[in-house]
């Protein structure tokens, strides 16, 4: 995403880009091996939620219903902005410019941190409506899922965080640590897009 | 045991009265770890059929039988001996952490982790399964209430190993001189997340989410074995690339700067 992002950025320099871009792996290779691995847990989680989808589907349907689409809808619109700026700000910051960087990684975080407060105005009435993981098996993975994921998103915050300091700090900031932090804040955003999908979306 | 030292310090030398191999003690601490997991999954699984799990929805006729069972009361007299090796094992760890160059906050924070879930995960499930074999007379709900206190406690007790590998996995990760690999403190962040995985036990009594599901029970102790596995050998490669100077148990050196850095360690 960060290419596809880097693409629309302008004032980049073309040929400090072309220099960082070929032939390496942003980020440091120790926080690949955490995305596959992530994506291989979600993805047992996602293929079991998958097969007990089909042993209740009606149960499944009708408890899907009862979730607040219009949240989870905003949710994705705001992760996805957020995810944006990510990609924006460490163009910025490969090209040099720093305050630029920054203000994109400060807005990045302020939409990051909208998402947490939402999911509590989903979560929270739901609950009250006794919509709890003890319910039925839907609601327990429904829980379950986006509550590691929402842990994820904690993370990626504070990782933003430290991001933003290393912006902050007296001379060249960091690049490889920049685009680690925005690796994993895309691996949040693409988790994010197949929760969505299975959870709210899918009939 | 093939691991003598391969460069002898010339302080070594001089200290003729030393055992050559001043890694012993870490040797010995590491070998305690397949010993103890072996005497762990032995009584277990054929010994006691304790796990996998038995489900929490067993009628009350299965799990009297299997409160019962005398295999039972042997294999939790077999656990609670040799429960003592647990802190031998994260001995043999924390050693390693000690080394890293991150605040002694963390491996506080792992020790203090490991003695409360050792306690509430090991200790506790031992004496609640040892009883219904210990004297015969309890009534079956006595029993079942055993029963899921013994599987609660082992399977559910999780805030004290979630603290403990939070700690190790950041210790690792923030860790600068390099003692374990980095991957490593990532793996370690899903072992903790297992832990909060298997919080739905509390709630559910069948299914997936339940201590004997698929999700809280099978998939995590998937993660937990390999994630195991790789722990023991990172820390094998830790120990035998630690240089001699740098034990604790190294002789002190006239040099000052030596002194410096193992009054600094020992704190």
């Amino acid at each position: 995403m960060t290419d596809v992002a880097e693409g629309s950025a302008t004032g980049v320099d073309q040929s400090q880009r072309a220099a960082g871009a070929r032939g390496h792996v942003p980020g440091e290779s120790s926080m690949w091996f955490f995305v596959i691995g992530d994506f291989l847990i979600f993805g047992v989680y996602f293929v079991g939620y998958m097969y007990f989808r089909g042993q209740n589907h009606e149960l499944f349907l009708s408890s899907q219903a009862r979730l607040n689409l219009d949240i989870g809808a905003i949710n994705t619109v705001v992760l996805l902005t957020s995810s944006l700026f990510v990609a924006l700000g460490t163009a910025a910051a490969r090209a040099g410019n720093t305050a630029d960087a920054l203000r994109r990684f400060w807005t990045a975080l302020a939409f990051g941190a909208a998402f947490p407060l939402l999911k509590m105005f989903e979560w929270i009435p739901e609950i009250s409506a006794g919509l709890t993981p003890g319910t039925n098996l839907f609601f327990m993975y429904y829980y379950v899922m986006t509550g590691i994921h929402l842990c994820h998103v904690l993370l990626g915050l504070v990782i933003m965080c430290f991001v933003i300091r290393n912006l902050k700090a007296p001379g060249t900031p960091k690049i490889s640590f920049v685009e680690t932090g925005a690796t994993y804040w895309h691996m949040v955003d693409v988790l994010w897009l197949v929760l969505f999908a299975l959870l709210y979306l899918m009939r | 045991m093939a691991e003598a030292p391969k460069a002898l310090t010339a302080s070594a030398e001089q200290t003729t009265s030393r055992p050559k191999n001043r890694k012993l003690d870490q040797w010995i601490a590491f070998w305690t770890v397949p010993f103890f997991f072996n005497v762990f999954g032995l009584v277990f699984v054929p010994l006691s059929w304790m796990m996998p799990p038995r489900s929490p929805s067993s009628p009350t006729r299965h799990i009297v039988d299997f409160m019962h069972s005398h295999n039972l009361l042997v294999a939790c007299v077999i656990l609670t001996l040799a429960y003592g090796l647990a802190p031998v094992s994260n001995a043999c760890y924390l050693m390693q952490v000690k080394r890293m160059s991150v605040s002694p906050a963390f491996r506080y924070s792992m020790m203090i982790g490991a003695i409360t879930g050792a306690i509430v995960g090991m200790l506790f499930p031992m004496f609640c399964f040892g009883l219904g074999a210990f004297r015969a007379g309890y009534s079956p709900s006595v029993l079942t209430m055993l029963y899921d206190f013994g599987y609660l406690a082992f399977i559910g007790s999780l805030g004290c190993f979630c603290v403990m590998w939070m700690a190790f996995g950041l210790a690792i990760i923030l860790d600068e001189n390099k003692i374990l690999p980095k991957w490593l403190g990532y793996y370690t962040i899903w072992q903790y997340v297992t832990e909060l995985m298997a919080a739905p036990v509390w709630i559910a009594k069948s299914g997936p989410f339940a201590w004997n599901g698929l999700m809280t029970f099978w998939f995590a102790m998937t993660l937990y074995v390999s994630w195991q596995f790789i722990v023991y050998l990172c820390i094998y490669g830790a120990i035998k690339s630690q240089p001699e100077a740098e034990l604790d148990n190294a002789p002190l050196e006239p040099h000052p700067a030596a002194l410096e850095t193992t009054s600094r360690t020992t704190a």
